[in-house]
C-alpha cells in the first residue's frame, strides 16, 4: 500500500554555532540547506538500501531488502511502479539517462537490466561470483559497470546479446563498494582502502590509497574532485588529478555501514549521513559542520543522499532514505528544498 | 533382342489364384504369367549408341539455357533428377542399396574356409569413379621413414623370394636371410652418416679418453725414466725416450682405429671344395703345420717364391700315413702320399693370402723411420711454460708475533716483586680514585701515571702517586691490575700463576661485569630454596650465554641470502649466540633501522637460529623445516613494499593518501562503447601486473581484522536501544554468535552484512 504523508516545510533553520562568522551569503546558502522532511514515501516492505534520482530529477528509484525496485515521483509522492524479479535483496539501482532502462543489482550475483515502461527484465548480466554492491550506466547507456563483493569491477555491454562481461577489473584486494563513471574514466572505491581510477583514454590505472575502507565514491560536479566516504568516520575530498587530499570532514559516525556522501549541486557543501540518524552538511573549503538534522527518528539509519540537477536548474532535492532496524516503520523520507541560483 | 529367361509359373499357383476359373481361361493365363527374371544384357551397339547420343546431347545441351540442361554421366544416364522426380539419384532410386536390396556384396561363411576369408580393403568401398579420381595412386605404407631398417629388409626379402619364384634356381627352398642385404639403410644410420659417422666407427667419442690414457702412460714412463736417469747412459735415455714417443704414436694410431665395430666382411669363396668341407678334418697335424707356417711366414716376410720353395722342401718330408719305411730304405716317389691333399691346400692358402698385417706393420715402421706420423705428434719443446716464483726470503731473526713495547715489559718488571697486601684507605672516594687510576695505568702504560703525576701537582687528590696517602695501596692495586693484564694476554699461563688465586669470586664477577647475586642468608650452600635457584638461573642467564658450537651449520643455510647486509647481521647474531660467555651489551646499532624494525629483525633471527639448531638436531627427521625456512623468509622480506605499507599503516598515518599508477588495458569493445580510441590499439597484449596470492592474503587478513574490530565495536550500537553500548552487551553478542564472528574473520568485509536482521 502506498501512503503519502506530505509534511509542511516548516521551522526557521537555525545556523550552527560553527557556521557563525561566515560570510553572509555563505550563511544564507547554509540556511537554504534542506532540514525538514517534506514527504515520506511508504511502500517498501523491508529496509531501503538505496535511493537514486533519475537523470532529470523528476523521479526517484528505491530498492531494498524486500527484493523490489520501486519507482516514485517524489514531488507528488506517487508510487509509479514496482519491479519484481530479484531473488535477494537489491543493493543498488541506476536509471539510464534516457529514462528507458534500469539496472539493479544485489544479492543474487546478477545484474538486472530492466525496461522501465514494461517492467520486464530485458537481460541478466552474469559474471560476478558473489553479491554486487553497486551498479552504474555510462554516459551513453551502452555499458553497465558493476562493483562486487568478489573484488572486481565488471563492465557489461548493453548492446550485445551476451550476458558475459566485456571487461573485468580484478586488481582490487577487497570488496568493491562503489563504482562511478565519467565519460572517460571508471572510478571505484574498495574496502582495501583504495580508490582506483581507470582512465580508458590513457590506459592508466591510478590507485589512491586512503588507508581506510572506502564506502562510497562520489564526484564533484566539475569532475575534478573525488569525495570518498571512509569507514573511519571521515569523508575525504581528493583532487582527482594529483591525488592530494584536500579536506577531511568529520563529526558523523560511519563505522560499519555503507553510506553515501555527495556534494550539493553548486559544490559548496558536502552532505553525509551518520549512523545515529543525523544528516551532516559540511562547508566544502573549511570543513565546518554547517548544519545537521535528525532525519530519522529510529535508532539505526541508513542514510543515502542523492542530489540531482533538474533541467530548469532551480530544484535541489536531497533524499534521505533510511533503513529502520526495527522493521516497523519503513519509509523513505524526503527533505527537499527549492532555491534559485 | 534380349536373352530373357522365361519361366512359366506353375499351374498350381495360377490355379490357386484362379481356383474357380474354368480351364478355358488357361490359354489366356499362359500369356499373362510370363515373368521376366534376371538382368538384361545390353549389347555393345546399344551402349555405344547411347554414348554417342550423350556426346551429341552434351553439345546440344550447352546451347540450351541453364535450366534446361541436364546432368548426365559418361554413359548418358541422367544423374540428377528434379525435386519432384527424386532429386539426386543415389543408390537405387534414392535408396541406399541396390535393386536386390541391402545385401552384402558377397557373403562367404568363414566357418569352413577361414584361410580364404577375404580381407577388406579401401577398394571395397570405392566405386570406379573414386578410383579414377585417385589417379592410379594406391594407398600404401611408406618405406621412407623406416627407423630401424626392418621394413626395408623385409621388403628386400620379399622381393628376393618373388624373384626366386619367378626364376627357380638350382638351390631349392627359401633364400637364406644372410644373403639378402637390405636395400636401404635405416634412417638412424642415414642421420649418423650425415653427422660424419661412417661404417665401422663407434658412436661413442672414445677419442678424448684414449688420448688421456696415452698421455698418462707417457707421463708414467717419463717418470720412471727420470728416476733412473742418473746412472743410465745418455743414448739409452734417448732410446727410451724414443720408445715413449713410439708409445704415444702407437696409442694415437690406436685411437684412430680403436673402438670400431668390426664390419662383417663376406669373404668370397674362391677355393674348389664344397661348402662346409674341412680339408683338415681328419688331419689335425696338418692344420698345426699350416699355422706354424703362417707364423713363420709372417716373421720372415718371405716372398711367395721362397715360400713355395720351402714348401717344396717340406713336401719331401711328408709320408703317406699307414706305410712304414724301413730304416735302410730311401724315400721313394711311390712312398709319397699322393692322396693327402692338405699340402696342396696349404700351398694355395699361402699363395693366396698375402700377409696383410705384416704389410701394415711394415708401413708403420717405415713411417716411424721417416719421423712423422699421420696423426698428431707431441711437440718436443712447448711454448707454454708455467712461471714460478721463489718465496721471499725471511730474515733469520723474524718472529711472527708483534711485540708491544711498554705495558707488558712494565708488567713483567712489576710481576717479579709482589708488593705486600695493604688494607684500603678509609676514605672511599680516595680508594675508588686509587683503584681507577691503577686500572688506567695498568691498561694504558706508564705515561698515564706521568700524566696523573702532572695533574697531582695541581690537585691534592693525586698525592698517592708521589708517595702520599695510600701510596702502598696504589702500588698493590697497580700490580694486581697488571697481573690481570698479563693473564689476559697469556691465557695459558693463568693456572701457573699463583697470584690469580688471590682473586676472589666477587672480584672476578665485578671484573667480568656480573650482577652480584643475592647472598643467601643461610650460609650452607646445600640448602638453597627453589626460588633462589630460579633467581640464580635467571641471573646467570642474564649475563651469560650458553655456548653452542657453530660447526655443522652449512653455508647453504643462509636464510637471508637476498640481503647481504642482513645476512651479515644475522651471522653476527649467531656468533654472539654461539660464542658463549658475556652477552655484549650494546650491539652496533644500524642507523637506518627503527626500533620496531630492529625488534622484528631480532625475532626473525631468533626464529631462524632456532630452525637451524633444530635442523641440526633432527637432521634426519625434518630437513624440510630448514629448507622451508629460506623461502618463508624470502617471502616475508622480499615483498618489502607490502611490509612497509603495513608498517606505515601502524605507525605513520599522515602518509595517506598514497598514489600509484599502473598501466591498465581497457578492452577494445569497452573503448568502442565509451566512444574512445583504444589507447592500446595495435599493440600486443601486455603482461598482467603480477599480484601474488601471498600479498593479497596478507593484506586481507590485516584489513579484515581491523575492520572486524570496527564492526564488532560498532555493532553494539544497533543492538541496544540506547546510543551508548556497554561492554557486557558487546561481550554477550560476540558470545552469542561466535560463528558469525569467525566467518567474518575469514571472508572480506561485506558492509551490508554488518547488521543482519
Amino acid at each position: 500500500s502506498l501512503s503519502l504523508s506530505p509534511k509542511k516545510k516548516g521551522g526557521s533553520p537555525t545556523p550552527e554555532p560553527s557556521a557563525r562568522g561566515r560570510t553572509k551569503e555563505m550563511s544564507s546558502a547554509a540556511q537554504q540547506l534542506p532540514r525538514t522532511e517534506s514527504r515520506t514515501l511508504s511502500g517498501h516492505e523491508g529496509a531501503v538500501l538505496a535511493v537514486r534520482f533519475n537523470h532529470d530529477g523528476k523521479y526517484c528509484l528505491s530498492c531494498g531488502k524486500d527484493r523490489t525496485v520501486r519507482l516514485w515521483n517524489p514531488h507528488t509522492g506517487a508510487h509509479v511502479k514496482t519491479y519484481k524479479s530479484h531473488g535477494r535483496e537489491v543493493r543498488d539501482v541506476n536509471a539510464s539517462s534516457d529514462n528507458a532502462k534500469l539496472v539493479s543489482c544485489g544479492g543474487d550475483k546478477q545484474i538486472f537490466y530492466w525496461d522501465v515502461a514494461s517492467g520486464k527484465v530485458i537481460r541478466k548480466f552474469r559474471g560476478h561470483n558473489s553479491e554486487v554492491n553497486s551498479v552504474k550506466f555510462n554516459e551513453h547507456n551502452t555499458v553497465v559497470l558493476s562493483a562486487g563483493y568478489d573484488r572486481s569491477v565488471r563492465a557489461f555491454d548493453c548492446r550485445s546479446q551476451s550476458s558475459d562481461p566485456i571487461q573485468t577489473i580484478d586488481t582490487f584486494q577487497d570488496s568493491v563498494m562503489s563504482v562511478n563513471v565519467t565519460n572517460t574514466e571508471i572510478i571505484a572505491g574498495s574496502v582495501d582502502g583504495t580508490v582506483r581510477t581507470f582512465d580508458i583514454r590513457m590506459g592508466r590505472e591510478t590507485v589512491d590509497n586512503l588507508g581506510h575502507p572506502v564506502n562510497c565514491i562520489s564526484l564533484s560536479n566539475d569532475r575534478n574532485c573525488l569525495l570518498a566516504n571512509c569507514l573511519d568516520s571521515t569523508v575525504r575530498l581528493l583532487d582527482k588529478n594529483s591525488g592530494e587530499m584536500l579536506q577531511e570532514y568529520k563529526g558523523h559516525i560511519c563505522k560499519s555501514f555503507k553510506m553515501d556522501c555527495c556534494l550539493t549541486n553548486d559544490d559548496a557543501f558536502v552532505i553525509g549521513g551518520s549512523e545515529d540518524g543525523f544528516v551532516f552538511f559540511w562547508e566544502l573549503v573549511d570543513a565546518p559542520i554547517v548544519a545537521t538534522f535528525r532525519a530519522h527518528s529510529s535508532v539505526v539509519l541508513f542514510p543515502c543522499h542523492q542530489r540531482h540537477l533538474s533541467p530548469n536548474k532551480d530544484l535541489h532535492v536531497d533524499v534521505i532514505c533510511r533503513w529502520d532496524h526495527s522493521c516497523l516503520d519503513l519509509k523513505i523520507e524526503i527533505a527537499d528544498v527549492c532555491y534559485p541560483y | 533382342s534380349r536373352t530373357v529367361v522365361v519361366y512359366q509359373l506353375r499351374r498350381q499357383r495360377a490355379r490357386a489364384s484362379h481356383s474357380e476359373d474354368p480351364p478355358a481361361m488357361a490359354s489366356h493365363d499362359d500369356d499373362q504369367d510370363l515373368v521376366v527374371y534376371g538382368t538384361p544384357i545390353e549389347r555393345e551397339e546399344d551402349i555405344s549408341a547411347r554414348k554417342r547420343r550423350a556426346v551429341a546431347d552434351a553439345g546440344q545441351l550447352r546451347a540450351l539455357p541453364a535450366w534446361k540442361q541436364e546432368v548426365r554421366d559418361e554413359e548418358g544416364r541422367r544423374r540428377f533428377h528434379g525435386a519432384f522426380t527424386g532429386g539426386f539419384s543415389a543408390g537405387f532410386y534414392n535408396t541406399a542399396g541396390s535393386k536386390e536390396g541391402w545385401t552384402p556384396q558377397t557373403f562367404t561363411s568363414s566357418r569352413k574356409s577361414r584361410a580364404e576369408h577375404k580381407k577388406q580393403s579401401i577398394y571395397n568401398f570405392l566405386d570406379e569413379e573414386d578410383i579414377k579420381d585417385m589417379g592410379g595412386n594406391a594407398l600404401e605404407t611408406s618405406q621412407q621413414y623406416d627407423t630401424f631398417g626392418f621394413t626395408a629388409a623385409e621388403h628386400a626379402r620379399k622381393q628376393a623370394s618373388k624373384e626366386q619364384n619367378e626364376r627357380p634356381s638350382a638351390i631349392p627352398g627359401p633364400v637364406p636371410d644372410e644373403l639378402v642385404v637390405p636395400a636401404t639403410t635405416s634412417i638412424g644410420v642415414k642421420l649418423l652418416m650425415k653427422m660424419g659417422w661412417h661404417q665401422g666407427r663407434t658412436i661413442k667419442d672414445a677419442h678424448a679418453d684414449s688420448l688421456y690414457e696415452s698421455r698418462r702412460e707417457a707421463r708414467k714412463a717419463f717418470l720412471a725414466l727420470s728416476g733412473v736417469s742418473n746412472d743410465e747412459d745418455q743414448d739409452q735415455i734417448a732410446s727410451q725416450k724414443s720408445r715413449v714417443d713410439e708409445n704415444v704414436a702407437e696409442s694415437f694410431n690406436k685411437i684412430s682405429a680403436s673402438g670400431n665395430t668390426p664390419v662383417y666382411v663376406l669373404h668370397p669363396k674362391e677355393d674348389l671344395h664344397g661348402l662346409g668341407f674341412d680339408p683338415f678334418k681328419h688331419a689335425p697335424e696338418f692344420k698345426d703345420r699350416k699355422r706354424s707356417h703362417k707364423s713363420v711366414n709372417r716373421d720372415r716376410n718371405r716372398s711367395d717364391v721362397s715360400v713355395r720353395g720351402s714348401l717344396l722342401i717340406s713336401n719331401s718330408g711328408q709320408y703317406a700315413p699307414g706305410f712304414g719305411i724301413g730304416a735302410l730304405e730311401e724315400l721313394g716317389v711311390e712312398d709319397e702320399d699322393i692322396y693327402a691333399s692338405g699340402f696342396n691346400y696349404e700351398q694355395t692358402e699361402v699363395d693366396i693370402e698375402p700377409s696383410k698385417t705384416s704389410g701394415d706393420s711394415k708401413f708403420k715402421l717405415e713411417d716411424k723411420k721417416r719421423g712423422f706420423f699421420l696423426s698428431f705428434k707431441i711437440a718436443s719443446n712447448s711454448e707454454y711454460k708455467l712461471e714460478r716464483f721463489h718465496p721471499p726470503e725471511i730474515p733469520a731473526d723474524f718472529d711472527g708475533r708483534h711485540k708491544f713495547s711498554s705495558p707488558i715489559q712494565t708488567a713483567d718488571k712489576f710481576s717479579d716483586l709482589a708488593p705486600p697486601e695493604v688494607p684500603p684507605p678509609e676514605d672511599t672516594t680516595l680508594r675508588l680514585l686509587i683503584e681507577g687510576c691503577a686500572a688506567m695505568v695498568a691498561r694504558c702504560g706508564k705515561h698515564i701515571e706521568d700524566f696523573y703525576k702532572e695533574k697531582s701537582k695541581a690537585s691534592p687528590q693525586f698525592l698517592f702517586l708521589d708517595g702520599g696517602d695510600g701510596c702502598s695501596y696504589y702500588t698493590r692495586k697497580l700490580w694486581e691490575h697488571q697481573q690481570k693484564f698479563i693473564d689476559r694476554q697469556r691465557p695459558g699461563a693463568v693456572k701457573s700463576k699463583p697470584s690469580s688465586d688471590k682473586l676472589t669470586a666477587e672480584n672476578r664477577g665485578t671484573i667480568l661485569g656480573e650482577k652480584p647475586l643475592d647472598r643467601s642468608s643461610k650460609s650452607s650452600s646445600s640448602f638453597v630454596s627453589a626460588k633462589e635457584a630460579v633467581q640464580l638461573q635467571s641471573n646467570l642467564g642474564d649475563t651469560f650465554v650458553k655456548p653452542i658450537s657453530l660447526d655443522g651449520v652449512p653455508e647453504s643455510k643462509k636464510p637471508f641470502r637476498n640481503e647481504p647486509a642482513k645476512q651479515a647481521r644475522f651471522e653476527q647474531f649467531l656468533k654472539e649466540k654461539y660464542q658463549g660467555g658475556l652477552r655484549i651489551a650494546s650491539l652496533a646499532p644500524t642507523i637506518t633501522m627503527s626500533d620496531a624494525d630492529r625488534a622484528r629483525e631480532r625475532l626473525d633471527f631468533e626464529a631462524a637460529a632456532d630452525a637451524i639448531e633444530k635442523g641440526k638436531e633432527y637432521k634426519a627427521i625434518d630437513p624440510l623445516s630448514i629448507l622451508g625456512l629460506p623461502g618463508l623468509n624470502e617471502q616475508r622480506f622480499v615483498s618489502s613494499t607490502q611490509l612497509e605499507s603495513s608498517a606505515v599503516l601502524q605507525d605513520e598515518r599522515p602518509m595517506y593518501p598514497q598514489r600509484e599508477e599502473f598501466e591498465w588495458r581497457p578492452s577494445p569493445i569497452l573503448c568502442k562503447r565509451f566512444d574512445i580510441v583504444d589507447p592500446f590499439m595495435g599493440k600486443p597484449m601486455p603482461l598482467r601486473r603480477p599480484i601474488s596470492k601471498m600479498d593479497t592474503l596478507m593484506f586481507m587478513t590485516e584489513s579484515t581484522k581491523k575492520i572486524n574490530e570496527d564492526v564488532r565495536g560498532s555493532s553494539t550500537i544497533p543492538q541496544n536501544a540506547a546510543v551508548s553500548g556497554t561492554e557486557e552487551t558487546e561481550a554477550q553478542e560476540t558470545a552469542n554468535n561466535p560463528d558469525i564472528v569467525a566467518s567474518r574473520m575469514q571472508r572480506p568485509v561485506d558492509l551490508y552484512k554488518g547488521n543482519l536482521f
